[in-house]
This record gives C-alpha cells, structure tokens and sequence, in this order.
C-alpha cells in the first residue's frame, strides 16, 4: 500500500477542503451565483417554405428574446437570386431584406419541410457564410417527404455549420428556448 | 439552456419520479458478472436508480437483487451468510431466496407461516455476455432481453468495465453525445492512445478541427454525425448513436474495436458510467486486453478494491499541467475516460442547465433532451412504452465512412450503423 501514499499526497494540493474551490459538499458543489453569464443573442429564423412558415407562425407569438421570423414569400428564387432580391416578410405581411435582418445576427436558423426551397437556402446560408454568422438549417419531417427533405438537406450542407432532421415541428421551439433565441 | 422544472425532470431518477419510471422500463446493467463469480460468494451492494439493493449468487447460481436491509430491524444483508440456497441476516437469521421472499424465521414456528407475510422487494438479474442486467418495472411491462451486439458476441471479442462517476446520469450521457469536444478535450490522446491511435481518419480529425454536424432522429434516439474535409472533396463522417435513454457509442477508428457506454443513475448526484470495448468480427488482442484492463482507451484506472477511478476529485484528478503545456494532453489530466468525467464532475453534482449558452453545434445534445423530455411525458400522461426497449431499436453500430459530398450519411451509411452479424465495422 505504499505507493497510495504516493499517489494521492500531492503537496502542491493541500486538502482544505471549502478554503479552496474544492467544494467540499453537494451544496457547496451545485451553488451558483445568479449573475448573468450572457447578453441577450439575435437570432433570425427563416421558414424557406409555406409549411415550415405554418409551423413558424404557431410560435411566432411566444415571449422570444431577440428572434426575427421570417418568410421566404415567394418560389422559384435560385442559388443565383441576390441576396437583395430574396423575398422576405414579417409575420404581419411587411416586406424584409436579407441584408438588414442578417446585419446583426448572432444565429440564423433556417426551417424547411420540402425540397422547393432548395434556392433560397443557398443564397441564405451563402450569406452568412460569407459572414462567419453561425447557421443551422432545420429540416422537418424527416419521416415523410424523403427525397424532398434530403435535396434541402444536400443544398444546405455545404453552407450551414449544423443540419437537423427532426421527425416533428415540436423541435422548433425546443430548439430556439435552448439557443436562448 | 433548459428550464429549471426540465432539468429536474430529467435528472431525477428516484422512484416515483417520471424519469425513474422511464428507467424502469428498460433492462439496465446493473453490475459486471464477475462481481458474483460463483455460487455462495459474498454478496454484494449496489445502488441503482435511488435505491440500496444487495445482489447475490445461491447456492444454484440463481442471481438475486433485492432491497439491501433485512424486514426485521433493518440490517445491511450484505453482512448476511450466503448459504444454503439463500442469504440470512447474521444478527436474527431471518433467511431470503434469490426471489426476496423470506424462507425461514428461526424465532417462529415454523408451521405459523409466518415467513411468508415477509418479503423483500426483488428484482430479477439476468446475464447477458459480462453483465448482469436487471429490470426494476413492472412484470407485466418487462421488454425483451436486452441484445446489444457488445453482450452478445463471443467473450473473446469483448471486454466491459464500470466505473462510478459522481454526477448526474444526464450530464455524463451528454458528453457521450457531444461530438464537438472530440477535437479539443481528446485531441492529445489521438495520437497516444493504443486503441486509438495510428488510424487513417485521425488524419482527417487532425487536418479539419471545425467539423460540421448532422443530427437526424431515429426511431429508437439519434444518429450523430459529424463530417469532416476528406480527400478530392469528399467528406469523413463519423456517426455516433444514441438509442434512449442512455446508450451512446463512439464511432470506431481503424481496425481498432469499437466502444460504447451506457449512463445509469446511482442517484441524482451519482451514475455508473459503463464502458464496453468489442470487435464484431474477431477476438480482441492480448494487447488490446490489457490496454482496456490499463485504463486506456474509454476505460479507466481504479482504487484498489474498489470502482472509484484512481484519478478523482479528490487528488485534483492527478492533474499535471506541465503535459499540458508540452501538448501531450489538452486538459491536462490523463485517460479519455477521466478527461471527460473530471469535466462532468466539475459541473456539480446536477448542472444548472438554466445557466448554460448552447450553441447551433449542441444540437445533439439539444435533440437527446427533447427526445426524452417526449417520451417522459408520453409515458407519464399516456403509459406509453418509452423508444429504446426493443430488439430493433438496439441493433444500432457507430461507424466511420468516406462519402461523396451530395450523399445524406442516413441513407448511405444505413448499413453500416446497423448490427450485421459475422460482418465487420464500417470504419476508417
Ligand atoms: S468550452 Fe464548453 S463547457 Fe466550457
Ligand atoms: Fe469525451
């Protein structure tokens, strides 16, 4: 039993248990002081097509923090569209520009359930990418709409650092409360 | 972030509580096979999900787990006399079978059937490869016997050990689901570890430390995949699973064996943390044995004579900052195992998630919370049976794989992240 001495006298350690940051019981272990550890994020979500905008709208009214929620209001945009010319909307029908909703983004999440919006989730992600914003595309209804959700998954991507395929919209809100959107 | 009533619910195992319900749904692993080696050894404690149970051999080799103290002044049974088909109290000699039903009240007649008003609450254990499993639900919801390719291939090609991590089940199990601290918390022991090291895909986690992640649910929990810059374009995916509530597994490296944990609660500020290291296709070296029985790899090393790890709270973890400084180990503490279990532990006995910053790259860890959160509350409200308990949803491998850029790692990998008896990982 000798080496255990060796093993755990370590004299540059001296065990003092509560004086030092060793916390000594469970309480001790688990208190935290309540000062806040962050400021509050912008976070800019895109709904790419009507159902994902549908799943949006049922959330939209919820106490977020800094969350803007967008809609891509028109089809047919290309990975070739400008960034300009992507047609947005806020949830009471006002018009929105990429520009000046991804200027202060923290986080920029985008939603999809079919694979029409292939389009806009490039000039999207593309955007923040070329920004170093950090965006994470949702893709929904994993279990149907296969081939669909996999195109908008293979056109995202190359862009967007995180994919999720989520069998229900109830991981919309799940997400954003823990992004603190 | 999580809401304070989430976090409980999710950390709280006890009986009683939603989440120790869910865990009684399913076969946990409740001690290594070699704890009860023979018949009439000496018994042995175990705590699982908040409760004190004792576990012992008869003299038949049946195994018995049952509540640790005696129905008569509440004796520890692990002081008891294993004998004679059952375990006897050594202070009255009230006498349990395997069963928990007392046979014998030396005091009382023995035509007064009294014995038979006493029993202790008991557990069925069954083994499966190194494990002794148990059940702590209801009879009549008892899943299938638990057939996880690791317990069930031939004992040459597998090896499980435990150890006791003092936190919360919930956040050791995050950390098993956590794929972007791979780069930098065990980015020191890729390159030392023997049953990591020298395999092709380290290259590719050495050349491209800012994976990109694909999170994708299954039936039975998660795929996690993370991909990586491979060669002409091509993308390095390496998928972890997650099959609820709390089995993960690393993808493997070469043709090193491939391993895995399982996260048991002990209680709300203690778990097993179980790892298991199995190759499907061949025997495990001499080497590779003796490497896991080292401590390398996701196993550790212990206190003699007991399943505490060598390096704990309490020696700072044997921390050596000057390897740290040489960059040899990012953290600085040795062993993937306790470089992870240090962090874990360092949170406090549960993590205050109310605190916490997630970013778009947890959302695996976000997914497992809302899967269990889910099925929790399913089960609570509805009885419905919780994913994770059946035979398909454990037939799951992790699996390492190169793949053209436009091929989704779920469809083009789905062989792979799927047991295939007498076929070999899927690995780089
Ligand atoms: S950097 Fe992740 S917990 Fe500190
Ligand atoms: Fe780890």
């Amino acid at each position: 039993m000798a080496g255990l001495h060796d093993l755990f006298f370590d004299p540059n350690h001296p065990t003092l248990l509560s004086g030092c940051a060793r916390a000594a019981t469970a309480e001790e272990a688990a208190f935290r002081v309540q000062y806040p550890n962050s400021t509050t994020r912008s976070s800019r979500i895109f709904a790419l097509d009507p159902a994902a905008a549908e799943a949006m709208y049922a959330i939209t009214e919820d106490p977020w923090n800094n969350a803007h929620f967008l809609t891509v209001t028109a089809t047919g945009v290309t990975a070739s569209t400008r960034a300009d010319d992507l047609p947005l909307c806020h949830p009471d029908g006002s018009a929105a520009t990429l520009e000046s909703e991804i200027r202060d983004a923290d986080v920029v999440v985008l939603l999809a359930t079919t694979g029409d919006s292939e389009g806009a989730a490039e000039v999207i992600a593309r955007e923040c990418f070329n920004r170093n914003i950090m965006c994470a595309g949702l893709a929904l209804g994993g279990g149907q709409d296969q081939p669909g959700v996999d195109r908008v998954v293979n056109s995202m991507r190359r862009f967007a650092r995180v994919l999720v395929v989520a069998n229900d919209t109830d991981y919309i809100p799940a997400m954003l409360t823990a992004l603190r959107a | 972030m999580l809401r304070k009533e989430v976090n409980e619910l999710l950390t709280q195992t006890d009986p009683e509580t939603p989440m120790g319900d869910m865990f009684r749904q399913y076969w946990i692993p409740a001690l290594l096979a070699s704890e009860l080696p023979e018949d009439d050894c000496p018994p042995t404690r175990v705590k699982l999900l908040g409760e004190r149970l004792i576990a012992f051999r008869d003299s038949k080799g049946r195994y018995g787990l049952m509540d640790e103290f005696c129905a008569h002044r509440g004796v520890s049974l692990w002081f008891g006399r294993n004998e004679e088909g059952g375990l006897r109290c050594p202070y009255h000699g009230w006498k349990y079978d395997y069963q928990g039903n007392c046979v014998e009240v030396p005091s009382e007649p023995e035509e007064s059937g009294f014995c038979e008003k006493i029993k202790l609450r008991a557990y069925p254990l069954i083994k499966v490869g190194d494990i002794l499993w148990t059940h702590m639900g209801d009879k009549e919801n008892r899943p299938p016997e638990p057939e996880w390719e690791f317990a069930t291939v031939p004992a040459e090609q597998t090896y499980t050990s435990k150890r006791w991590q003092e936190c919360n089940w919930l956040q050791a199990m995050e950390g098993g689901i956590d794929s972007s601290h791979v780069s930098f918390l065990h980015s020191g022991s890729l390159k030392s570890d023997p049953l990591f090291r020298g395999a092709k895909g380290n290259q590719y986690n050495q050349n491209d430390k800012k994976p990109v992640f694909e999170v994708v649910e299954a039936d039975g929990g998660l795929y996690i995949g993370a991909r990586r810059m491979a060669e002409d374009g091509h993308y390095y995916w390496r998928i972890t699973p997650w099959v609820m509530p709390s089995f993960t597994m690393v993808p493997p490296r070469g043709d090193h064996p491939m391993h895995g944990h399982f996260w048991i609660p002990i209680d709300d500020h203690n778990c097993w943390a179980w790892s298991f290291d199995y190759h499907p296709t061949r025997a495990l070296t001499t080497d590779e044995r003796q490497a896991m029985i080292d401590g390398w790899g996701v196993h550790n090393q212990y206190v003699p004579g007991t399943f505490r790890p060598r390096q704990n709270k309490d020696n700072d973890y044997l921390m050596d900052r000057d390897a740290q400084k040489r960059g040899e180990s990012y953290s600085g503490i040795w062993g993937i195992a306790m470089q992870d279990a240090s962090l874990q532990e360092s949170m406090g006995p549960i993590v205050d998630r109310t605190k916490e910053n997630l970013v778009s790259t947890d959302n695996g860890i976000i997914m497992a919370r809302h899967r269990l959160r889910k099925a929790v509350t399913a089960l609570r409200d509805k009885g419905t049976p919780p994913p994770g308990r059946t035979t398909d949803h454990q037939m799951v491998r992790s699996a390492a794989r190169v793949l053209p850029p436009d091929q989704p790692f779920k469809d083009a990998m789905k062989d792979d992240l799927t047991v295939r008896p007498g076929v070999k990982q899927t690995s780089v």
